[in-house]
């Protein structure tokens, strides 16, 4: 398996080397043919399956082993949703439900909602590249039994949000919309830690992107008569983002590692509290050494930067997360720290 | 950037069953008051006798062959005893040193009279080691040191002087950085050598120079035309600059880099959990995952060294987050005034705090200032 994943790893990059471009990311619209063909690109490889099971015609590879493959596609900055349908998919496989081809989103959050013989009312919110597809998962938990549910096809009232980050969002205002399939989740399928583990991975690519975007260019930009690398005040600041992207890099390693049990959920928490905030001074530095070029869009630093700051807020932000491990340590231990951490 | 991993290692049922074993070990010494417990063991509170009952227990040259009276376990292994003898605040100062790098200095470049002469007391926890690197006139810039070794009819005649020698008035041997040619114009780095210096030796003079909380670890030592033997040299004439920075490696990358005051954390948390309970959470929460982290990056780099792996730059790493790390934790614990303000402390948490706080300033200088981990990070990013 790990054979077989290493060679899905060369081929993605290979593909995003090849379709992906700073122009492409301008337009991210359904009209735009080069989007159409990247995706079928993407699709003919298996991605979006990955994580499938087999029996619905996915590769089976777990949802931990794959993180190296979501860090590429966002390494590369591939204005597509194939984290997302990733992850949708294999919530679905999960699920017992027959993912569908194409795109899937999902919804990061929702108000309101309500279901009425097989059809779903309600707000369904911050739902990232809605205009590119008609699936989309929503995760539920209705009368405390947690569900998947299914959306083909969507009508309502869809609202594009100004979203000052990088890729489309949109709330939809939902009436009694058909439900293509639902069914409970298994326990051990908790969305919020899949999306917040999902999110720093990519993160952690963009970043390892960030990191050697501002390398280059310090390493070519000259003032003063001599290349910005050559001044110690910005050596120490990119050795500064080199030492936050290693701690994110360590904590993502852990989860790919050892998964997702009830032990080790305090490593999710870990690896989202050290990825946000690597984000935020990583987003900082890097703006500061590019100068005015990096706050144009034109320069792809800004595509990274953007989407950054967009992910660290999803699936709870530090705070949330931070609270989250005081409060799990705090309240249901009387151990004391060391016995805790060890 | 992807090309500095820290690699997932797990603990094993053994490595935590040797953990459990360490803490049953210090609890026991605790509660019968053999030993006291303080911040910043590692550095000032020696224990002479402490030190003689881990080398009996064999948790000292863990991972030293079994001909120098070693045990031939692993990094990881020593890795576990070192994190337990912090984090309990054990004195330790003693045979650190010798313990973490001067021993492995000596398995890996000296000859061997020196091994067996040595290694096998270091073991025992009956000999101590003092670092020889900074002088008045060289501190970060290391390889500007003064100290001259010049070879007589029988050996070498040493002269100079290196400071912030942190234990050398305990310490039987210090290893001494000094130069052996005059550097070269376009190396500095050529012409510099290491000797294993006997401190009870004619003509070495030490000196204590208190810090600035009054504590006595750090000295001045004098080498006054000190004669060392002929097998006085450690490793190979003019190699002591690659030699110095491997120890530089075994020096930067443990966990004294961010479990130096956990004993503070640990009574702080035990004094106020309920008042955590309610206002408190999120700073435990992000001080947790600090710690976590760093333990998960410094047991990898423990991992690394059993692989024979050299992770200078790894080591710098971790440094440096655990220095930030510790800062943090104390400015966290001072903010935590503002709930229940610091005169309300129970005593003895007020004075490890303030301790803390007095001490917190060295940490990003010892073993190599911030500043020049950032420029060994920026070394290997290609940036200078």
């Amino acid at each position: 398996m790990i054979e077989e994943l290493e060679i899905i790893l060369e081929t993605t990059s290979k593909i995003l080397q090849k379709h992906v471009n700073h122009s492409l990311r301008q337009n991210i619209v359904s009209e735009n043919t080069d989007i159409l063909n990247l995706w079928n690109e993407i699709e003919k490889n298996g991605l979006p399956k990955i994580s499938v099971k087999e029996k619905f015609g996915g590769y089976e590879i777990p949802f931990f082993s794959i993180l190296p493959l979501i860090k590429i596609v966002n390494n590369h900055g591939t204005p597509l949703p194939l984290s997302e349908t990733i992850l949708s998919n294999y919530i679905l496989s999960e699920s017992d439900i027959n993912a569908p081809n194409g795109i899937v989103t999902f919804a990061t959050n929702t108000k309101n909602l309500q279901i009425k013989n097989n059809m779903i009312s309600g707000e369904i919110l911050s739902v990232p590249y809605l205009n590119l597809t008609k699936n989309l998962l929503i995760v539920h938990e209705f009368n405390n039994v947690k569900k998947a549910i299914l959306i083909d096809e969507i009508n309502g009232e869809i609202i594009h949000k100004k979203n000052f980050l990088a890729e489309p969002r949109y709330d939809i205002k939902v009436e009694n919309l058909n439900i293509a399939e639902m069914k409970p989740i298994k326990n051990n399928i908790d969305f919020n830690f899949l999306g917040a583990i999902l999110r720093s991975a990519q993160m952690i690519g963009a970043m390892e992107k960030v990191v050697d975007l501002s390398i280059n260019y310090c390493s070519e930009r000259k003032q003063f008569g001599r290349t910005l690398s050559k001044f110690q005040a910005i050596q120490h600041q990119i050795s500064e983002m080199a030492v936050e992207l290693s701690a994110s890099s360590a904590a993502l390693l852990t989860i790919t590692e050892l998964g997702l049990g009830e032990k080790n959920s305090n490593d999710t928490a870990i690896l989202k509290i050290r990825a946000g905030f690597a984000a935020g001074k990583i987003i900082a530095i890097s703006h500061q050494v590019h100068g005015a070029i990096g706050f144009t869009k034109e320069y792809e630093l800004s595509y990274f930067t953007r989407n950054l700051n967009s992910w660290r807020n999803d699936f709870g932000n530090e705070s949330f997360w931070e609270e989250f491990l005081g409060k799990r340590f705090l309240e249901k231990n009387n151990k004391n720290l060391w016995e805790y951490l060890t | 950037m992807s090309k500095f991993n820290f690699p997932f290692i797990k603990e094993t049922n053994e490595l935590s069953n040797l953990r459990k074993e360490v803490r049953e070990f210090i609890t026991t010494c605790i509660n019968n008051n053999e030993i006291t417990q303080s911040p910043d063991a590692w550095v000032f509170s020696a224990d002479p006798s402490f030190s003689k009952k881990l080398g009996s227990k064999g948790w000292l040259g863990m991972s030293f062959p079994k001909e120098y009276g070693g045990h031939q376990r692993t990094a990881l292994e020593r890795y576990v005893v070192t994190e337990e003898l912090l984090s309990s605040g054990a004195p330790v100062a003693a045979h650190w040193i010798a313990d973490r790098q001067s021993g492995s200095q000596i398995l890996r470049y000296g000859n061997e009279k020196q091994k067996s002469s040595i290694i096998p007391r270091i073991t025992a926890g009956e000999c101590f080691f003092a670092i020889g690197m900074s002088e008045p006139d060289s501190g970060s810039d290391l390889a500007s040191v003064k100290t001259k070794a010049t070879k007589t009819k029988n050996g070498w005649k040493l002269e100079g002087r290196k400071i912030w020698s942190t234990g050398a008035h305990l310490a039987h041997y210090m290893i001494v950085l000094a130069r052996t040619s005059p550097a070269s114009e376009k190396n500095r780095h050529e012409g510099l050598s290491q000797f294993l210096v006997d401190l009870s030796l004619p003509n070495v003079k030490i000196t204590g120079i208190p810090d600035m909380t009054g504590q006595r670890h750090f000295n001045e030592t004098l080498f006054d035309n000190v004669e060392l033997s002929d097998d006085s040299l450690l490793g190979e004439e003019g190699k002591g600059w690659k030699q110095v920075v491997g120890e530089l490696a075994l020096e930067r990358s443990g966990p004294e880099r961010f479990l130096s005051h956990f004993t503070l954390l640990d009574s702080f948390i035990n004094e106020f959990r309920n008042s955590l309970i309610h206002s408190g959470t999120k700073i435990v929460g992000k001080l947790i995952s600090e710690i976590q982290t760093l333990r998960r990056m410094s047991f990898s780099v423990a991992s690394m060294l059993q692989n024979g792996e050299s992770p200078e730059t790894q080591a710098a790493f971790v440094k440096e987050l655990g220095n930030k790390f510790e800062k943090m934790m104390i400015e966290t614990l001072r903010e935590f005034s503002n709930i229940v303000p610091l005169h309300e402390w129970p005593n003895q948490l007020q004075n490890l705090f303030e301790d803390a706080t007095l001490r917190i300033p060295s940490n990003s200088l010892r073993g190599g200032t911030t500043e020049i981990m950032k420029g060994i990070i920026a070394r290997q990013l290609g940036l200078r």
